[in-house]
């Protein structure tokens, strides 16, 4: 196996030496990658506007208080789901009253994972300028409480919301496994039509506290 | 119509209801990149080229890059291998599964591991080994091969769909594509969780991070690295980027230059094994970098191709794709970017799917070709024949370089188009229409001015054409198309005589000629 | 007049040469009313494309040094045809690439222009003078990408007076040529011809009107083996008809379909 790698690095370095240039890599600024008006979001609730608004145009729902996100749920039948234990009492008192009809389990049984029709877990951030929510392993209790029920609520501070994607890739951390979530999982194949909810969930929101 | 070259002859062997799915598929990619790129950026063609600039400076320091990834990588406690052909590669994943005693894999879509040809290899070795991207999924149930790198069955629909689950007892027969989605999450949802490693490919890696970056929007590869205990990440050696910010611009365009979102669904930034306080997701994680003919290309003239970030935008907008359809080009990478990767990349083999049912070798990948082709890679490792056998595709182009102009890092496709047909016609690959030696006879011609000016003066209808093409072309010429009456001479005629009347005969109504109004 | 005394070098094509003599004559009518002095040297054949394109680059090389011959000098080279320009000035670059003749390619691709180019930014004509009352639909052929040869087409014909301009849906679709593509890849080049001709036809032109006489060989060839009414002039023709007051139905209107006018 060594041999192989030793034979790749020879057969790439044989295949530069001889190149008769060498492209510089560019220099450039991160606002050129700035899609329009990703640059005019300059403050904290400017970035929560602007986050509600891209994620509403990629289908995904936004709730900034914990009433109306238990009346959806109530609406949609999603009476049973997953929280993250530490989210436990902040969402509990978030809801209300709809609290009592509203059943949260804090532990994920694999064996029954389609008996969750939520999943609720903390966002580790978001980005306005792609209406994304971030998670991580560090933050997200369970990997499959985001992804597997039907309906994914990330649980978010508004000070985590990052302008824009190279304020997001500047801030990334040592955390193994980081994901910008933008929207409910999709997919065209299917004769180039949009069917929401393949093997993630159909409806991604946030809970935006604090 | 017959006389044409092969991927002329799929595309007129292809049924009409199945090229007006592909070309209105793929119309409707082209249209959806343009809106969505003129919509959000000043100048997307700026940032292409910038885009192209950063992949070129990587290929030009891969050594480097490529050394500074692996160290990133296992410092993350990622197990990292290399593998300098397609059978070493598939040899380190069946070790890596055999020491785990796996007998299920999921995979996340990968082209490398389709020109590998992994799936089948691991279903002999008594392997389960399900695509779960829902078009793979189709096209693996099926015993099909995908006809688009980004939208694999673009060719097919929701009748022949429902048609092939009933028949596969995934449910009785319903063509409604929510409930064929539908199916297929409960279906595959049981075999992530059954499952023992999930296998997947990368969009990108980031050479100062060792970040792998995963661009999907069904939520597979995330199901297959929450399921799972074990992670393999098979990736070319030409994904490599320098830097996390560097990633802004290519996620910024892959998305929209592929379906015309901004993002794809689900961003996965990975850099190693689950965090310790994570209870879901892979303990071992092991990246295998994957050679497999690709630093042949990076010694050769046509190395921009491995900038290539599989968008599929070449393809939506090819005139030539969109007639053919992804199967004509014989291989896992299809239109442009396919017509000058499956050349380069081919490697002695035995059955392929060969498009109109040919059995020379399937288009990359394959168990030969050890030790390194030469600089300037004239056929590489894989030897001449392999080449060959795919030396048609570069011609199944009119070079009207649409290709080069919506490509997110700006290669340019004609260019290497042009340069496959010259290294074609030296290692002896004929056209069907217009036989190799053709153009010898037309420079003869062509540098006689004496002889040129003579042929057009006598008027002879097929004066201009070498003989050896005459009856060939002209046929086929006239099969679809009227010739234009034969005027050899007539302009000559007209200059000569303009001279021998000294001041040439000005145009008629003298009024308008002079003094006129710019 | 903008051109006053130039003398140039009328590159005319070999198609130009075999089927469309009045494509040349008006490409030389045209420059000589801008005040050119043109010049046509014999001894010019082809530029090498069809060899170049079918990857014989050898045989290539022979055709381009003869045209190097040929077209020796300082004088600016003007094409009536966007893809013969674009051979000589930038896939010779590539043809010639490591050749000890490449300095020599690389001059002449420096001074050769696409005939509309010419016009407009080699000469400074931002108007065209003339009348042709006609609605124009105008094919921007493959080879301008790249380059500014449609914008400088557009812009002349846009500013003739009684002209109506119209673009092609989908434009950015080749219409099937390609050389060689088209005896090659008869089924798939025949497709995208049909596409294209659509396209033209829904804007109901009076003509299609391309700065290349190889797209416009093709369309008019393929239309007329299938019984279809569809009128073609090259923009030489055009600038050239309109300079002598011509509309669209005049008898002199000709194309490279043909000599003669179809209905």
């Amino acid at each position: 196996m060594s041999d192989a790698r030793a034979g790749i690095f020879a057969r790439v370095r044989d295949a530069l030496a001889h190149l008769p240039e060498k492209h510089a890599l560019p220099e450039y600024a991160s606002d050129v990658v700035l899609s329009r008006g990703a640059g005019d979001v300059r403050t904290p609730a400017a970035a929560v506007t602007r986050l509600r608004e891209r994620m509403e145009a990629v289908r995904g729902r936004v709730f900034t208080d914990g009433r109306s996100l238990g009346a959806w749920l109530v609406e949609r039948g999603a009476m049973r789901g997953y929280c993250d234990p530490a989210l436990l009492d902040v969402v509990t008192g978030a809801l209300g009253g709809f609290a009592d009809r509203i059943a949260l389990e804090t532990a994920l049984d694999r064996a029954r994972i389609d008996d969750y029709q939520f999943g609720i877990t903390r966002a580790a951030g978001a980005i306005a300028e792609t209406g994304s929510l971030i998670l991580d392993d560090t933050t997200t209790s369970r990997r499959l409480a985001a992804l597997a029920p039907w309906i994914h609520v990330a649980v978010l501070a508004p000070a985590q919301t990052y302008p824009h994607i190279p304020a997001a890739l500047a801030a990334l951390n040592r955390d193994p496994y980081i994901i910008f979530c933008t929207g409910p999982s999709k997919t065209a194949d299917v004769e180039g039509i949009l069917i929401e909810g393949v093997h993630g969930p159909g409806e991604q929101a946030a809970l935006i506290l604090g | 119509m017959s006389g044409g070259e092969r991927v002329d002859g799929f595309a007129a062997a292809q049924s009409e209801s199945r090229r007006e799915a592909v070309r209105l598929g793929s119309k409707a990619g082209h249209e959806k990149r343009t809106e969505v790129l003129w919509r959000d950026y000043e100048d997307p063609d700026g940032l292409r080229r910038l885009a192209g600039a950063i992949k070129q400076h990587t290929l030009d320091h891969l050594d480097v890059y490529m050394a500074q990834a692996e160290e990133r990588l296992r410092a993350h406690g990622v197990i990292v291998h290399f593998a300098a052909d397609a059978a070493q590669a598939r040899a380190i994943v069946l070790d890596i599964l055999q020491r785990r005693a796996a007998l299920r894999v999921v995979k996340a879509k990968s082209m490398a591991t389709e020109e590998i040809e992994l799936g089948p290899f691991l279903e002999g070795k008594g392997i389960e080994c399900l695509e779960t991207d829902l078009g793979e999924f189709i096209v693996q149930i099926d015993a099909d091969h995908p006809s688009h790198i980004v939208k694999p069955i673009i060719h097919k629909n929701r009748r022949e769909i429902a048609r092939s689950f009933e028949a596969h007892d995934l449910g009785a027969y319903d063509d409604t594509p929510e409930v064929i989605t539908r199916r297929a999450r409960v279906f595959l949802r049981r075999k992530y969780l059954e499952a023992d490693v999930g296998i997947t490919g990368a969009n990108f890696i980031s050479a100062e991070s060792g970040r792998l970056v995963l661009v999907t929007n069904e939520g597979n590869s995330r199901f297959c690295l929450a399921a799972t205990r074990c992670h393999v990440a098979l990736v070319g050696i030409e994904k490599i980027v320098p830097r996390d910010r560097d990633l802004g611009v290519f996620l910024n365009l892959l998305a929209r230059s592929a379906t015309g979102q901004s993002l794809s669904v689900y961003t996965e930034l990975i850099s190693g094994p689950r965090a310790a306080t994570q209870p879901d997701g892979p303990d071992e994680m092991h990246v295998i970098f994957l050679d497999n003919g690709r630093s042949d290309v990076l010694a050769g003239d046509c190395r921009e191709i491995l900038r290539c970030i599989r968008c599929g935008a070449c393809l939506n907008v090819c005139p030539v794709y969109r007639q053919a359809s992804g199967h004509a080009y014989r291989g896992v990478y299809s239109g442009p970017m396919g017509a000058v990767l499956t050349p380069l990349l081919a490697r002695e083999e035995g059955q392929g799917h060969g498009g109109s049912g040919g059995d020379e070798g399937r288009g990359s990948g394959g168990a030969g070709g050890a030790g390194a082709g030469g600089p300037g890679g004239a056929g590489g490792a894989g030897g001449a024949g392999a080449f060959l056998a795919f030396a048609d595709l570069p011609r199944a182009s009119s070079l009207c370089g649409a290709c080069n102009e919506v490509c997110p890092v700006d290669i340019p496709i004609p260019d290497m188009l042009l340069r496959l047909r010259d290294r074609g016609k030296r290692a002896g690959a004929a056209g069907t229409v217009v036989p190799p030696s053709t153009m010898a006879g037309f420079a003869r011609l062509a540098s006689r001015p004496w002889v040129w000016r003579r042929a057009l003066a006598t008027g002879r209808l097929l004066g201009l054409v070498p003989a050896p093409l005459r009856p060939r072309a002209l046929r086929v010429w006239g099969t679809n198309h009227t010739l234009p009456p034969w005027r050899g001479g007539a302009f000559r005629k007209w200059m000569a005589a303009r001279k021998l009347a000294g001041a040439p005969p000005g145009l008629s109504a003298p009024a308008t000629r002079t003094k006129e109004k710019p | 007049m903008s051109g006053a005394g130039r003398h140039i070098q009328l590159m005319a094509t070999c198609l130009a040469d075999a089927f469309f003599d009045d494509v040349a004559r008006a490409t030389v009518q045209v420059l000589e009313h801008l005040g050119c002095e043109v010049e046509f040297p014999i001894d010019q054949t082809c530029c090498g494309q069809p060899a170049f394109n079918s990857g014989d680059w050898p045989a290539a090389r022979d055709i381009g040094r003869h045209c190097l011959r040929v077209f020796a000098g300082d004088d600016a080279v003007v094409v009536p045809s966007g893809s013969c320009a674009r051979m000589v000035s930038h896939g010779a670059l590539l043809l010639f690439e490591g050749e000890k003749d490449l300095s020599g390619v690389a001059a002449l691709a420096g001074r050769t222009w696409e005939l509309g180019d010419f016009i407009v930014r080699g000469l400074g004509v931002a108007r065209w003078p003339g009348r042709l009352a006609a609605r124009l639909a105008f094919h921007r052929s493959c080879h301008s990408r790249g380059t500014e040869y449609g914008q400088s087409a557009l812009a002349l014909l846009r500013s003739i007076a009684g002209a109506e301009v119209v673009e092609l849906g989908e434009p950015e679709q080749c219409c099937g040529f390609g050389g060689t593509f088209s005896v090659g890849f008869p089924h798939i080049s025949r497709a995208m011809g049909d596409l294209k001709i659509a396209h033209v036809l829904e804007t109901a032109p009076d003509v299609l009107v391309s700065a290349d006489s190889s797209c416009l060989m093709h369309m008019a060839g393929l239309a007329e083996k299938q019984g279809r009414a569809l009128r073609t002039l090259h923009l030489a023709q055009v600038l050239r008809d309109a300079l002598q007051g011509q509309g669209a139905d005049a008898a002199g209107a000709t194309g490279p379909g043909g000599g003669e006018v179809r209905a």
